[in-house]
Parts: C-alpha cells; sequence; structure tokens
C-alpha cells in the first residue's frame, strides 16, 4: 500500500510559519481516522480502525507518536474518557480534531484533488506529441 | 480469563521510560491490546507480543527528557568545556605535568600489568586440542603426602591405546641428551622421542617439511631454532644429520620437517623429535614393557573430553599392575589425568613433568596489580588534591557559568569531562610509555617477548575502563565540591577554600601513607635482592670448575691429564654433582619412608667443593671402603629428629647404612628451591659422570681454558659442556639483580609521583596565600617564621602519616617477602627507617624551595596580586 507524498503544502506560507506544522503522511492517516471515529477516537480504536483500512498491522507505539506530535503541532486536541474493565481501570484518551486541521486537511485534499485533475491532460498532451 | 496478566518487566520499563502525563492513557492501551491479543494467540505469544509492543514504544515524543542525553546533544558545550581545559592545561604546565605525568606514569605501568597478565594467561593455550589433550600422571604417598608425578611407567600408553575406546589418539615422550653433527657443527643437545601423534596433539604447526613423516624412524623434526642454528636460513629438507646417542652408537637422521616459530607463550616445546621406535636402535636395553620403569611423558587425546572421569575410573587395573611389578617403594596410589589446557598453572606441583611451571608468573600479575592499582590511586590523590586548591583560582569562572544559568549538575559534568579531557592524554602518554619503556625494558631485562599489540580488543575495554575509573575517581569529589558554592558568595570573594578543607589534609595524609607503604615495601625488596646476591651456597663456589664425563674411561684419562697441574689442588669424581644433577631415593626406617637426595661420590668429593663436615667424618678414601656409610646433610638430622645422627641406621632397597658424617646444610639449587633432605655415598667409579676440581685462587679462568684445551686434544669429537661452578645456577644471580632494579624504578616511580603531589600541593598553597606572606613580611616576619609557617602543617600531616604508613608497610612487606622468597633476609627496621627518611626529605626540599621563593619576593608585588 503506498500513499502519495506530499511535499506541496510547505508553499503554503500559512504552513510554513514553523517547520513543525508538516503533516507527515501517516499522520495525515491517522488525524484523518480521529476525525471519522468522533467520540470513538482513542488510541486503540483509531489503530483498530486503520488496520482494517489498511490491512497491516500498526504497532501502539506508531500510533501514540503520530497522535502526540500533531497534539504538540495543534491538529489535535485531547481529553480523557471513561475507564473500562478491559484496560484495567484505565481511562481513555479521547482526541478530536481541532478547526485548525480540518483547514488543513481540506486543503490538501484540494491540492491532490486538483493534481489528479491535471493528469489525463498530461497524458493526452504526452500522446499528441 | 481476567487471571492471565501482562508480563511485569515491559510495564516497569514503561513507566520508567515513559512521560509520566502519557501513562495511564499508554497502559490502558497497551493491556486492551493484550486482552483483544488473548483472544486471538496463545496468552504466550500476547506476552510476547506485548514484550515487543512496549519496546517499540520508546521513541523521542513519548519517553522522558533524561537530562544527561539533554546534555549529551549540546556538544557546542562540550567544546567549551574542552577549550576551557585546555587552556587550564597551559596557564599551569608545572600542575597539569604534575596531573598528567603521574597518572600516566600511573597507566603506563598499569598497561604494563595488563600485558603480562594477557601473556601468562595465553600460556599454551594456542593449542587447538588444549582441552582434549591430557597428560597421564599419577600420586604417590611420599612421608605421608601425595605427590604427584608428571611419568608414567613405560607400557602403559600401548595399553591406554587398546583399551580404551573413546582414547584417539595417544604419544609418549622421551627425552635423552645426544651429540648431533652436521659438517663442522656438533653440539650437545636434547632429542625427544615420541610417536607422530606428538604433532596432531600439539598445535606446533610446520615450516617446512609434513608432520606425518615421523611416522618414518629414519626422519628427524627441528624447531626453528635448531634449522636456524645449523643451517641458517636455508631450508635444510632432505639433509642428513648425524644423531650419536652414546660413544659407540649413532645413526644419520633425514630432515623431513622444520617446525614454526614457537609462540611465545609456551611451557611444551622441542628441539629435536625423532620416531619413538628409535629407542629400540639406540638404547638396546630399553624394555617397552618393563612396569619398573618410566617414560618421561604419556599423553593421550580424548575424542570428548568429559569421558575424563569415566576414564580415571578404568585407570584402577592398571594401578594394580604397576605396584606388583615395582619395589614397595615406588608403590602409586592412583592415576590422575591433567589437561593440556591447565598444566602450565599445576605444573608447580607436579614432579618430573615435561611442563615448565608458570606460577611465578602468576604470582607476578598479583604484584604487578598491587604496584599498578597503588600508583593509580597515588596519582588520582594527587590529582584531587591539586583540582581542589586549583579551583580557588577558578571560582570566578564557576560563579560566572553559574550566574549565567549554569545547575550545578552542568558544573559537575563540566569538572569530570575536564577530568576526562586530562585523563585522557595521561592515558595516550600512559600507554607510549608502556610501549616505549615499560614492556621493551621489562622485555630486555628478562629476555622474552610479550607480543604486546594495540589491536587487542580486550585491551581497549581495558583502557577504557582505566580511563572511566580514573576519571571518575579522581574528579567526582573535587567536582561535586567545587560546584556546591553559592553564586553570590562566590562572586562576593566571601568563599574561601582549599587551604581550610579537612579533605584536602585527609587525602594528602591517605597519599602520604600509601608513598610511605609503597617505599618501604620497595626498599625491604631491593634490600633483599642485595642479601640473596651475598647469601652463602653453604660451599664455596669460586674456584671450583666441573665438567661432566663420558664414562669411567674419559674420567681417567681427564684426571691424569689436569692432576698434574700444578694449580689444579684436587680433583674428584662423581656420579652426581651438585647444582647440576642428583638421585631420589627413599630411606627405610623400620617405622618410616622418607624420599631424600642422594649424591654419588668419590671420597675426595667433600674436600674439592669444599662443603663443610659438622661432625663426624667424610669417606676414606682407599679402594672399596665405605660402601655401607652415608654422610647426611643438617636438614635430614633436624627432619628425623636425631639427637645423635653417628651411626643411625636405615635400609636404601635391601642394603643396610649407617650415618658417619653430617655435612653443614648447602644449597645445591638456587634459593628459589628449598634446601631437600640429602645424603652422600660412595660412587663406584665405573659410574663416576662428572669431573669436579678446585683450582687455585685466581687462577680459575686460565684453568678452565686448560681444562676446554685438554678436552678437544682427548676427546675432539664431543663438545665440551663443563663450566665454573659459580654459573650452576644459570641465570639466578642476574635474575635476582634484574628483580632488585624492577623494585628501584617502581620505588622511584613512587617517589616521584608522592613528591610532586606534596610539590603541587605546597605551591598552590604558597601561591593562594601570597599577600598573607607579604605582610607577614612587611611586619618583619624573617626565613625561620616564613619556613614554620609554610611546614608547619604539612610537618604535622606527614608525621602523622608515618606514624601510620611505617608500620603498615612494614608489616605489608614482611608478609609479601616471607611468601614470594623461600630464603629471604631477616627482616629489620631498615626499610621503614628509609621510607621516613626520604618522604621527609621530600618534604623538606619541596617546601624549602617555595620558602625561597615567598622570602625572595618583593612584598610590594605579593600585595598587589588579586
Amino acid at each position: 500500500m503506498r500513499i502519495i507524498r506530499n511535499y506541496i503544502y510547505c508553499n503554503y506560507d500559512e504552513y510554513c510559519i514553523m517547520k513543525k506544522t508538516k503533516l507527515g503522511e501517516f499522520e495525515e492517516l491517522v488525524l484523518l481516522t480521529v476525525a471519522a471515529l468522533q467520540e470513538e477516537a482513542y488510541g486503540v480504536e483509531i489503530k483498530r480502525e486503520l488496520e482494517k483500512r489498511l490491512k497491516e498491522k500498526l504497532s501502539v507505539g506508531s500510533i501514540q507518536s503520530a497522535l502526540k506530535r500533531m497534539e504538540e503541532k495543534g491538529f489535535l486536541t485531547s481529553e480523557f474518557g471513561e475507564a473500562t474493565q478491559k484496560r484495567g481501570g484505565k481511562r481513555k484518551r479521547i482526541y478530536t480534531a481541532t478547526p485548525y486541521a480540518h483547514r488543513v486537511l481540506a486543503e490538501m485534499k484540494e491540492i491532490r484533488a486538483q493534481l489528479w485533475n491535471s493528469i489525463p491532460k498530461l497524458a493526452h498532451e504526452l500522446k499528441t506529441i | 480469563m481476567n487471571d492471565i496478566k501482562p508480563p511485569k518487566w515491559p510495564l516497569n520499563m514503561l513507566r520508567f521510560f515513559v512521560k509520566e502525563k502519557y501513562l495511564e492513557e499508554i497502559e490502558g492501551d497497551m493491556e486492551e491490546v493484550f486482552r483483544e491479543n488473548l483472544e486471538e494467540f496463545s496468552p504466550g505469544k500476547a506476552r510476547r507480543m506485548y514484550a515487543w509492543e512496549m519496546l517499540r514504544l520508546l521513541r523521542p515524543v513519548l519517553i522522558k527528557n533524561f537530562e544527561v542525553i539533554e546534555n549529551l546533544n549540546h556538544s557546542a558545550m562540550f567544546r567549551n568545556y574542552f577549550k576551557v581545559s585546555l587552556r587550564g592545561l597551559m596557564k599551569n604546565p608545572m600542575n597539569s605535568f604534575i596531573n598528567v605525568f603521574g597518572l600516566a606514569a600511573a597507566i603506563g605501568i598499569c598497561v604494563f600489568a595488563y600485558a603480562f597478565a594477557r601473556w601468562t594467561y595465553s600460556t599454551d593455550q594456542f593449542h587447538q586440542h588444549r582441552n582434549s589433550v591430557f597428560l597421564v600422571t599419577f600420586s604417590a604417598d611420599r612421608d605421608g603426602a601425595a605427590q604427584q608425578y608428571g611419568q608414567t611407567p613405560r607400557p602403559l600408553g600401548e595399553m591406554l591405546r587398546n583399551d580404551f575406546t573413546n582414547i584417539e589418539k595417544v604419544c609418549r615422550v622421551e627425552d635423552r641428551s645426544v651429540i648431533i653433527k652436521y659438517d663442522d657443527k656438533v653440539f650437545h643437545e636434547r632429542v625427544r622421542y615420541t610417536d607422530p601423534e606428538f604433532l596432531e596433539m600439539f598445535t606446533f604447526p610446520l615450516k617446512w617439511g609434513t608432520p606425518t613423516s615421523l611416522e618414518d624412524v629414519n626422519s628427524i623434526i627441528l624447531s626453528e631454532n635448531m634449522s636456524v642454528k645449523y643451517f641458517g636460513d636455508e631450508n635444510p629438507l632432505g639433509k642428513n644429520i648425524l644423531v650419536k646417542f652414546d660413544q659407540n652408537n649413532s645413526k644419520a637422521f633425514k630432515i623431513t620437517g622444520v617446525a614454526q616459530e614457537f609462540p611465545k607463550a609456551r611451557t611444551i616445546q622441542f628441539d629435536f623429535l625423532i620416531n619413538f621406535e628409535n629407542l629400540r636402535t639406540s638404547e638396546p636395553g630399553y624394555d617397552f614393557h618393563d612396569w619398573d620403569k618410566f617414560v618421561n611423558a604419556t599423553l593421550v587425546q580424548l575424542k570428548d573430553p568429559s569421558d575424563i572421569s569415566a576414564l580415571e575410573k578404568g585407570m584402577d587395573k592398571y594401578r594394580k599392575l604397576q605396584n606388583q611389578a615395582v619395589h614397595e617403594d615406588w608403590a602409586i596410589s592412583s592415576f590422575a589425568f591433567e589437561p593440556l589446557a591447565t598444566l602450565h598453572k599445576r605444573s608447580e606441583y607436579i614432579r618430573d613433568d615435561i611442563s615448565r611451571s608458570s606460577a611465578d608468573n602468576y604470582s607476578s600479575i598479583v604484584y604487578l596489580t598491587f604496584v599498578g592499582g597503588f600508583l593509580l590511586v597515588l596519582a588520582c590523590f594527587n590529582y584531587i588534591n591539586i583540582a581542589i586548591v586549583s579551583a580557588a583560582k577558578r571560582l570566578k569562572e564557576i560563579g560566572v557559568r553559574k550566574s549565567i544559568g549554569a545547575t550545578r549538575k552542568v558544573v559537575i559534568v563540566q569538572f569530570l569531562s575536564e577530568n576526562m579531557v586530562i585523563t585522557s592524554f595521561a592515558l595516550i602518554m600512559g600507554v607510549l610509555l608502556a610501549m616505549t619503556i615499560f614492556i621493551p625494558g621489562f622485555e630486555r631485562l628478562f629476555n622474552f617477548n610479550m607480543d604486546f599489540r594495540l589491536n587487542h580488543p580486550s585491551l581497549w575495554v581495558y583502557l577504557t575502563a582505566i580511563l572511566v575509573f580514573t576519571s571518575i575517581a579522581s574528579g567526582m569529589y573535587p567536582s561535586v565540591y567545587i560546584s556546591k558554592f553559592q553564586v553570590v558568595g562566590i562572586l562576593k570573594g566571601s568563599v574561601k577554600f582549599g587551604k581550610k578543607n579537612p579533605l584536602t589534609k585527609i587525602f594528602l595524609g591517605f597519599q602520604l601513607v600509601l608513598a610511605c607503604v609503597f617505599i618501604i615495601t620497595a626498599v625491604m625488596f631491593t634490600q633483599n635482592s642485595i642479601y640473596m646476591l651475598n647469601r652463602s651456597w653453604g660451599y664455596d663456589p669460586e674456584e671450583i670448575l666441573y665438567t661432566p664425563v663420558a664414562d669411567q674411561a674419559a674420567y681417567e684419562q681427564l684426571h691424569a691429564a689436569m692432576a698434574q697441574i700444578p694449580d689444579v689442588l684436587s680433583v674428584s669424581g662423581s656420579q652426581d654433582h651438585v647444582g647440576k644433577n642428583h638421585g631420589t631415593t627413599v630411606l627405610h626406617f623400620p617405622n618410616r619412608e622418607y624420599e631424600v637426595e642422594h649424591f654419588s661420590v668419590d671420597a675426595n668429593y667433600f674436600n674439592t667443593m669444599g662443603l663443610e663436615l659438622k661432625t663426624g667424618r667424610i669417606f676414606e678414601d682407599h679402594e672399596g671402603s665405605d660402601q655401607r656409610a652415608v654422610v647426611v646433610n643438617e636438614l635430614l638430622v633436624e627432619n628425623m629428629g636425631w639427637q645423635n645422627p653417628l651411626g643411625q641406621q636405615f635400609r636404601i632397597d635391601s642394603v643396610e647404612y649407617e650415618v658417619v658424617g653430617v655435612l653443614k646444610d648447602f644449597h645445591s639449587y638456587s634459593f628459589f628451591t628449598p634446601l631437600k633432605p640429602t645424603i652422600f655415598t660412595v660412587s663406584a667409579k665405573e659410574d663416576f659422570r662428572f669431573l669436579s676440581m678446585r683450582v687455585r685462587n685466581g687462577s680459575e679462568n686460565e684453568m678452565f681454558k686448560t681444562l676446554q684445551a685438554k678436552w678437544s686434544e682427548l676427546f675432539p669429537e664431543v663438545p665440551f659442556e663443563g663450566g665454573h661452578q659459580e654459573d650452576v645456577w644459570g641465570f639466578y644471580y642476574e635474575e635476582i639483580k634484574i628483580h632488585g632494579l624492577v623494585w628501584r624504578i617502581f620505588a622511584l616511580i613512587a617517589i616521584t609521583v608522592a613528591g610532586l603531589g606534596l610539590y603541587g600541593l605546597i605551591t598552590l598553597n604558597v601561591a593562594g596565600r601570597a599577600k598573607e606572606f607579604s605582610i607577614r613580611k612587611v611586619l618583619g616576619a624573617g626565613l625561620r617564621n616564613i619556613a614554620a609557617n609554610i611546614t608547619n602543617q604539612y610537618a604535622v600531616l606527614l608525621a602523622i602519616a608515618l606514624i601510620l604508613g611505617a608500620p603498615a608497610g612494614h608489616l605489608l612487606s614482611k608478609v609479601i617477602i616471607e611468601t614470594a622468597y623461600t630464603y629471604h633476609m631477616s627482616i629489620d627496621f631498615t626499610a621503614a627507617t628509609t621510607a621516613v627518611v626520604i618522604l621527609t626529605l621530600v618534604l623538606i626540599t619541596t617546601a624549602s624551595t617555595q620558602v625561597i621563593k615567598v622570602f625572595n619576593a618583593s612584598p610590594a608585588e605579593g600585595l598587589k596580586t588579586e
């Protein structure tokens, strides 16, 4: 499974104020999952969801570090949820995507869409040469 | 299901590493994942997965900020520390020299100790089959104590080969003296008769030729040294050399192999190897099946070394065979096997084995470790003292660093890293010292090569350990101490330290105690080596010459030729000779068996050798006299507890003997070898193998040349083997001199290190008190007052140190000397006195240089200093 790399958005000044605001490819996937899961978005659930979609095993460490990094960059906020027996009495931490994250995601989708749109045209031109 | 718990250790690790605020969430997640996995996999697998997940959680984002780790990232800061420490070194060249040189000398000795230990531990380890090759030994009861012997009954080797399936190879070894002749080169040599397996069991690769050629009875294999001795660099394969077994028996052998140079650390070697079967021709009387006779060594190689205990149990039948055959004196109690890998260590306790003992080397390692460790500790104390005192000058720097925001930890790290820099310098210097002075020096002194190389991985581990130990041991206290001061105090100038710190004094005191102990040890060893040089042998070896002779005829020819020379005072013949050769005999008493050294001599021997009689008489000089008489030494009388030794009787074999005289004790071998109870009996003329003679004082060298000349006139075919009696102990005297020299060097280093420390400390102290002394001078203090002021506190300290150190050193060195030397000087207090005098002199000298400096300095200058 390959995901297209996003180098482009750094051309937009507002994302480049600080280097940290970069969104990695894996982070983007996690972020999207958080957004999709709504109030169910906590560590293991995110992992489960992503594993199902990507059809590959992920480690707790990779999910957790992505979440923490994005929280530091301001893409996510979080608060403690309820504790369950299954978790040995430990509380969950529910993540929510910030409006800023939504905006970045939307823009990236936009950029991708634009790029996709330009592909057939290029291919067509190439053919005509 | 609920009772299956995740493993504990990963959780603990997690709690230690992961940031506090993330812990609850992550722990919960992990638990949940674990439960999920349990449904799918076995508990074991779930646990393993849990642990693996935990390890993968160790990511920079998730784990705590460990301060040290953070500090290590500050490379710029460390560059600054490095620069500052270099500047510090340059600013105080004298102190830096003291620190670096003292440490370097100590590290040099440590590196040397390492090299020596490595060399010793590698002894014989180059043999590929060292763990599966065993020497067959037996134990016998000797006057109540079990003694292990390295020889074996002759038929045993063959029987072992046939009787045990788990024995893979067997080889017998028999060493003989022969004469080897090639062209005009004729020398006495030792050949080793052995089975062809010898070269398979021992790892002695050949430079030229094939090892299997030893199967041919006409082949001979040479060592590298022998090849060079007879043929130079030329390849001698295929050449014939003549081996003369005795006067009328010789055989030409074809050279079919030359061994590569033997590794340096070895205790078993050979000069010439020939097939064991040659004994049939060279010694027609040699009976391979005689249980009563011994072969020098029998070695076995097992398929599986762990079978050895089973093998040992199976040896009992041979013990019975052996004890039926031999005289009851030589009855043995058991057979045992000694692995080749550890033979060199055990060799000390095995009599007549083919290996050399390396026990001396192991005790030398202990001494060297002691010396190295001692010097290192001494140097560390120097460093600590100087660091604390010189930090006074760096107070401002510390103050500024602290006020800019350096925490105490940062200052400690700074000092430790500076110390690391200095220690690294010392380490480099130390390794250089060891490589250029210590190791080559020792190698030259003892004439061996310990094959020291820088590319041994363990050396680097060792050096790193020294570096870390030394930097932390010497740097920890000063850095903790210095960093503790408050910024305000420092910058206001209200912090005064160094002079007033009681610990500095304790350190210096301890350092002086160490130096004192060390000097005493060194002086005592030096004294002892002088004593050993002058100790009496119990007879006078100076005017005696000796030479081995082939047989009675040769003895009589040589006797006739020498006896007529006026400078020759007396000539005697003997079967054994003091310092060269003796027999071992068991004396039978009605209730006791007692083993002694046995010399068979003629009546003249005592006078010729100058052996002194204590009571009784020596042998009478006429044909057939005193056949049943023995002369014994004092030790035997003492051990037997005889009040009246003359007339005491015992049996040797079945013959009754009677004591007619008692000799004063004498040393037949060097002072390292304990005296043995000894007897002398009359030797039959046909057994004479030595001729010894006393010559007129002053004519020894001339007579030696005459003896040599007569020899080559009479026996042109046989190389001359005689010598001065003084030389029979070989390199003994040189060795003793070397011991003395080595200890003198150690003492010198110890004194230097202690002296440097003292000098550094006094200098710094005086420099710190420049103002005080200037004021004293302005107010009219004279030389005496200033001297007293500088010296007083150190004098008190030195006195205390000496009171503690002198008795401690005295006792310690006494213990060491008593264990190291069988015969040593009577220990007195001169060493302790010497140490006291030396240390006092060092203190006076160092103090006086400073006193003079202060006295000559202008007070105005002193007052201007900050």
